[in-house]
């Protein structure tokens, strides 16, 4: 049988072993390994551990590993070594597709059912505040109104004004073709107040404010804070959820009127610079078609949506389980459950609204 | 039960995700005792003490805490009974966006919201006198040490006057001194307001310092309930062995290799 002789250096580096193992092997093609170790100096963990890998992939295949000209000292420590038994993997228990998708199902169905009963404790507690007032933390809850509601301000202005600008002059480009750059306003108004200006206020703040309840509460989960509010009977819901319930309630309405209105100034910018619409038309125009029925769509639907923003990130905080990795799984979670929710809602009550 | 009981569990069976932790657990705690629950890594101490004080549903088994049972039927057990405990968590759980005083205030502010102000702020500064941090009442949990942070634990645990105080590894990762010195405060508390205690650990020096009684866990069953002397002369060789500092034997298997050796 052909034998590979090869010189070891005088220290077995994690280097060494990756550039010449692969090599070695192929060389070996087949035959027998002989190491020449009059140059090796010390036996490390990362040397034996080698050394054995070497020795029972060869032995595996019947061929030999011979280890040469060693010295007496390294012969004395090769002899002392023992390595742990092999273990074999343990054989991955995939469970079958469709088991899947039932355990997918069935923890769908609990996080509805934990939110549902998050939204009636919260319906709960806020109806008892106002029988009691003094139990109603209110500094928390304007604390909570800036943090989550105040300080996405500019963020939804910025975002609102370039939407309108974008969507004035795709519209009017189109209307312009039939001499209809009149109903720029009212196209704009009724878009903005009923369906943008909500919705792109809910989506910023599902990235923003939801995020950043379900960021806190998980992590006050992970260090015990939770556990030493139930320790100390103080209910979680009270403590955590209402300040915060209430702050959404309270603030999405008003970022959502901000919206629309920075929107429909925008589309009055765009009629004033590129089709020679007068300010008075624009808001004339605008009076006639934004109805009071409009104006209360937009508030259903931006606090509908503040409740699945609060609800959705508050239980997924609370129920996260882990460490740090979780943390960071329950955000991304909200953040897509919370847009995906949204915009259901938003079908739905298009449909409720305009059938 | 007797009045003079403060804590009694009886066959306890406690586990999650499926997996039993604990089996047929039972203890007596009598007022004014610091009994000591200690263990190896792993053997059910912390998952006894979440369920003694609410945090997690015992499978099977009663508990009983100051005359009255741990109820899970009506959802979380009650308020009432919770309010007359302290637990002094392992890192102290101090709410982070709170300074040190608004988190001892917290359950008084929560639970009793007609108390003027002035009162609450008084009762919080006694109490972090007590556990010696009376400087630290304006400062944020993350400017505090780990052992300045287990004292403010303790003022918060301590700020409803409970009849029974609960602590998970309270020196667990401070340095001996800082360890010792907390160790000494509780011993002075119990003194000072007679306070039962329930004390999670597996440092030995606190063990020496606070025990009055022990119960120690071994894969999740009490091995030894008794006295620290009691323990050292005639307990089970386990329960020898942890205390005399003895690692458990190595259940390692190794396998030598016999590598081909040659001279030439």
């Amino acid at each position: 049988m052909k034998v590979q002789e090869v010189e070891l250096p005088e220290e077995i580096t994690p280097d060494w072993v990756s550039r010449e193992h692969a090599r070695l092997m192929a060389d070996a093609k087949g035959g027998e390994i002989k190491l020449d170790c009059h140059r090796l100096r010390k036996l490390d963990a990362l040397s034996l551990a080698w050394l054995a890998h070497l020795q029972d992939t060869l032995e595996k295949s019947g061929r030999r590993l011979i280890l040469s000209r060693l010295s007496p000292e390294l012969k004395k420590d090769l002899a002392k070594v023992t390595l742990p038994e092999p273990v074999a993997p343990a054989p991955k228990d995939e469970p079958a597709l469709s088991l899947r998708l039932g355990e997918g199902a069935a923890k769908f169905l609990v996080e509805i059912r934990d939110t549902l009963v998050l939204l009636s404790e919260s319906l709960y507690w806020s109806t008892a505040a106002l029988f009691r007032p003094k139990t109603m933390l209110r500094e928390d809850v304007i604390i909570q109104m800036v943090r989550l509601g105040s300080n996405a301000l500019p963020i939804v202005l910025l975002l609102s004004t370039l939407i309108g600008f974008t969507l004035a002059l795709q519209s009017g480009i189109q209307l312009q073709k039939f001499g209809a750059t009149v109903f720029l306003a009212s196209g704009m108004g009724i878009s903005m107040v009923t369906e943008i200006g909500p919705l792109m206020t809910a989506v910023i703040l599902a990235g923003r404010s939801g995020s950043s309840i379900t960021a806190e509460i998980s992590t006050m989960v992970v260090q015990e804070e939770v556990g030493a509010l139930h320790a100390m009977a103080i209910n979680p819901v009270h403590f955590l959820v209402l300040p915060r319930f209430w702050a959404m309630s309270l603030t999405m309405p008003l970022l959502t009127i901000c919206s629309a209105v920075s929107g429909i100034l925008a589309g009055l910018m765009v009629g004033l610079m590129f089709f020679r619409l007068s300010p008075v038309s624009y808001l004339h125009e605008l009076r006639d078609a934004v109805t009071i029925n409009y104006l209360i769509q937009a508030l259903i639907k931006s606090l509908t949506f503040a409740w699945i923003i609060a609800l959705v990130a508050i239980n997924k905080g609370m129920n996260v389980r882990g460490g740090a990795d979780a943390v960071g799984k329950a955000t991304t979670s909200c953040v897509v459950t919370c847009i995906f929710t949204i915009i259901m809602a938003d079908a739905v009550f298009s449909f409720i609204f305009y059938y | 039960m007797s009045t003079a009981l403060k804590l009694t569990v009886d066959g306890l069976k406690a586990g999650y995700d499926g997996k039993v932790v604990l089996e047929d657990v039972s203890m007596r705690v009598a007022a004014g005792e610091i009994r000591i629950i200690l263990g190896a890594s792993g053997c059910g101490k912390s998952t006894l003490l979440k369920n003694i004080i609410g945090l997690e549903r015992p499978l099977a088994g009663t508990i009983e805490i100051l005359g009255s049972k741990v109820d899970w039927s009506q959802g979380r057990p009650s308020n009432d009974l919770m309010r007359r405990i302290g637990v002094l968590f392992q890192a102290g759980a101090l709410l982070s966006s709170l300074t040190v005083g608004e988190n001892v205030a917290l359950p008084l502010r929560i639970h009793n919201p007609g108390l003027p102000m002035a009162v609450v702020d008084q009762l919080v500064r006694l109490k972090l006198e007590q556990v010696k941090m009376g400087h630290a009442y304006d400062k944020l949990p993350s400017e505090l040490s780990g052992g300045m942070r287990k004292r403010a634990g303790l003022a918060r645990s301590l700020v409803t006057d409970p009849e029974l105080l609960f602590c998970d590894e309270p020196s667990a990762g401070l340095d001996p001194v800082t360890s010792r010195g907390l160790d000494d405060l509780l011993l002075e508390l119990r003194e000072s307001l007679g306070i039962t205690m329930v004390v999670v650990t597996h440092e030995l020096d606190s063990i020496r310092t606070l025990c009055d009684r022990m119960t120690f866990l071994s894969q999740g069953k009490v091995v030894f309930d008794g006295g620290l002397d009691q323990a050292e002369a005639n307990g089970p060789q386990e329960v020898k062995d942890f205390l005399a500092r003895k690692p458990e034997e190595s259940k390692h298997t190794g396998r030598t290799v016999a590598f081909n050796l040659e001279d030439g």
